[in-house]
């Protein structure tokens, strides 16, 4: 579920494309949206696991979690910091966002190029893929969370 | 409150904590080891198998504070001088992991040893105006055979007799050298143009299998992020050891907040810490130590715990060093990086160069033209660029960011020379508590004050030219250089520089300084403070001179050296 209505989608869209061209193909308003909603997942979806890869020999780990869990201190901080990026998003919507804001959006847009897919953004690794950086080796592109 | 027995309560899992646990349980002792952040690293539960948490992943390791602390629970404080007021800066400041394994997992692991001179810098070099230049208690010759030793435990992967100003060794390194960067090759055959002496860096990443763990993969990720096929040593492997004698019971999420003393207040008996798996407020627990405590909470936090409660003395905190940076960036050719061969795959670091560490002409000429009696940088790694999204957020936002990421100045097309020089101990210099910025949990933050000698400044500006002119030979079309911290007035200072005003340098030392006089320094030869008898500092506080190489190495060597003291070897 999006945080944004159709109109708020659109505005945050055009920031973060402002920031990074070319971001909003790859996936930067879901990797937003992903980060802001984090929390309406167990457990929330602030650190990518690496996966079944990962798991010992012997033991693919089909039921591998795909998102490590945060500790109860670590909730409280990211939970504070979500509602803070929450209100910077209002204020792109509301077309009152001040400098700061807008480095925050800058951050998020890098981010969701060319940072790992699992995060919502650089779709299929083609944030990768248009600056020549190659695939990284763990997880493996096969196991690689779309 | 509750409470358990042990024979010695270790404070922090990083290299100095883990290598401490391990020479104790290997003797037999039983050891508690307080961690306060969270495990990502090793299974707590028999066979104590790797977590494999970690990926090739910047938003966790880089964005998103996988490793802690995490700076909205934990912050520190920055100011240059008290001329600065109470503070400049709140935030990250030199934030270590706080994490199982500590500074261990998120280092690409360069494992060089100090020389001789470095325990006798005062003899051998003579005072600084303004410094507290000062020899160590113990010399090369003491520590060698831990030297030795944590090479062993830790599989130091090193070439021998390559490095001409290297301290004697008495056993080879244990692993050969591992795969060469490419670009390495290239700025060090510069190098040698200049009359420099490049030699393959001593790591602890396995470059064969060794140790039940792999060799490493060269994916590139490595300096800032956990390994995630555990073929950096330091400190899985010591603290695996320790688990496995059955002796050691590893507490992650663990905050030690005091040490409980007896009633003659010069013995510890234990230490209170509180369970940071609670929430909101956590239980207080004590865990009672028969022999001793040591702390190994690194530089930063060590002082910190010692200063709350008003123990080791007037000096906890003060000498604290860095290593004052000098990073020399060349920008080259794209041509010259064709696919593999930039920073994007390989280790961090495999080549470095010793050259300014040891006397010469010319530093002896820029000391005297500097009113100094001397002059010494430190050991220069050369090594890659950024990755995508720490490069991304380098540029600013607008239309030209996907050309800039594409022309890539700062990631394929980058080498760098990054000189960890030489900082001067100042007594100005130090951590102590914030008079009102606190952590989550309600103690002070630390604060630092930290401000370079005029000797930084002139080694650095030495090796600036020098290294630019060697980037040039290697082919990069432009060479500049950059400080952290940064130089200049506070608008510039603050404005300047990527790493930001703060010391970006995570080599922090000094704030517990070893000595033989309980009037010039905090602990003994022995690493135990003056004024608790069975309380011992195993991490780089102790250091008396920051030496201009990586601490990791010299800071484990040392605690292996105390704990056999302790246990009576």
């Amino acid at each position: 579920m999006s945080p944004f209505d159709p109109e708020g989608r659109r505005a945050v869209a055009a920031a973060l494309e402002s920031a990074v061209p070319g971001s909003v193909e790859l996936g930067a308003l879901d990797y937003v949206e992903c980060l802001l909603t984090a929390f309406d997942h167990e457990p929330p979806r602030i650190w990518a696991a690496p996966g079944e890869w990962a798991g010992p020999a012997g033991d693919p780990g089909p039921d591998a979690p795909a998102w490590l869990d945060l500790g109860p201190w670590e909730r409280q901080a990211w939970q504070q910091r979500i509602a803070d990026w929450a209100s910077v998003y209002g204020r792109v919507v509301a077309g009152t966002a001040d400098e700061a804001d807008l480095r925050v959006v800058h951050a998020h847009a890098c981010e969701a190029t060319y940072g790992d897919p699992a995060y919502g953004g650089n779709r299929d690794g083609a944030g990768w893929a248009r600056i020549g950086f190659p695939e990284p080796l763990h997880p493996p592109a096969g196991a690689r969370r779309r | 409150m509750t409470t358990s027995d042990c024979d010695v309560v270790i404070i922090g899992s990083g290299p100095g904590g883990a290598t401490t646990a391990e020479v104790l349980c290997a003797a037999g002792w039983s050891v508690v080891v307080l961690e306060k952040g969270r495990n990502h690293l090793v299974d707590l539960e028999p066979p104590h198998e790797p977590l494999r948490h970690f990926a090739n992943d910047e938003i966790a390791a880089l964005r998103r504070h996988l490793l802690g602390p995490d700076p909205l629970l934990e912050p520190r404080t920055y100011r240059r001088t008290v001329e600065d007021g109470e503070r400049l800066m709140v935030g990250e400041v030199n934030n270590l992991p706080s994490t199982v394994g500590g500074g261990g997992v998120h280092a690409d692991a360069k494992l060089p040893r100090f020389r001789e001179e470095d325990f006798r810098l005062l003899s051998e070099r003579g005072p600084v105006e303004g410094a507290s230049v000062a020899d160590w208690p113990i010399g090369y010759d003491d520590l060698e055979p831990h030297y030795a030793a944590v090479e062993q435990l830790f599989g130091v992967a090193g070439e021998d007799g390559t490095n001409p100003f290297a301290a004697p060794r008495s056993t080879p390194y244990p692993l050969p050298p591992g795969d060469d960067m490419p670009m390495a090759l290239v700025t060090s055959a510069a190098s040698r143009r200049a009359g420099l002496h490049p030699y393959r860096a001593p790591t602890g990443v396995n470059s064969v299998a060794a140790d039940g763990r792999p060799a490493c993969t060269d994916c590139g990720f490595c300096g800032g992020y956990g390994c995630p096929v555990q073929a950096k040593s330091d400190p899985i492997a010591a603290l695996q050891r320790a688990l496995r004698s059955g002796r050691c019971d590893l507490r992650p999420e663990s905050y030690a907040t005091e040490l409980v003393l007896d009633a003659s207040g010069r013995r510890a008996t234990g230490v209170r810490y509180l369970d940071l798996r609670e929430h909101p407020e956590p239980t207080v627990l004590e865990v009672r130590a028969r022999r001793a405590v040591v702390l190994a909470a690194g530089a930063f936090e060590t002082p910190r715990f010692l200063l709350r409660q008003g123990l080791g003395g007037d000096l906890v905190g003060r000498y604290l060093t860095y290593h004052y940076q000098t990073f020399t960036v060349g920008l080259f050719p794209a041509a010259d990086f064709p696919d593999g061969t930039g920073g994007e795959r390989g280790r961090s670091v495999t080549h470095l160069h010793d050259d300014l560490v040891v006397d010469s002409v010319g530093l002896r000429r820029a000391a005297r033209d500097a009113g100094l009696p001397w002059l010494r940088g430190g050991v220069v790694e050369h090594g890659a660029g950024q990755m995508p999204v720490d490069e991304a957020t380098t540029y600013g936002p607008g239309p030209h960011h996907l050309d800039a990421m594409r022309d890539s100045a700062l990631r394929r097309r980058m080498w760098a020379f990054t000189m960890q020089g030489e900082d001067l101990a100042q007594i100005s210099n130090r951590i102590d508590l914030d008079p009102s910025v606190r952590d989550v949990w309600g103690f002070p933050a630390g604060r630092v004050t930290y401000a370079p000698h005029r000797h930084e400044l002139a080694a650095s500006a030495y090796a600036a030219p020098l290294h630019e002119a060697v980037m040039l030979d290697a082919g990069a079309e432009v060479a500049f250089s950059a400080t952290s911290p940064p130089q200049g007035s506070l608008d510039q200072h603050a404005a300047s520089s990527p790493l930001g005003m703060a010391p970006a340098s995570r080599h922090v030392m000094g704030t517990a300084r070893m000595g033989s006089d309980p009037t010039d320094s905090v602990v003994d030869a022995g690493q135990r403070l003056w004024d608790v008898d069975n309380v011992l500092v195993c991490d780089s506080s102790v250091f008396v001179t920051s030496a201009g190489y990586n601490p990791t190495l010299t800071l484990v060597a040392l605690a292996h050296r105390a704990a056999h003291l302790l246990v009576g070897e």
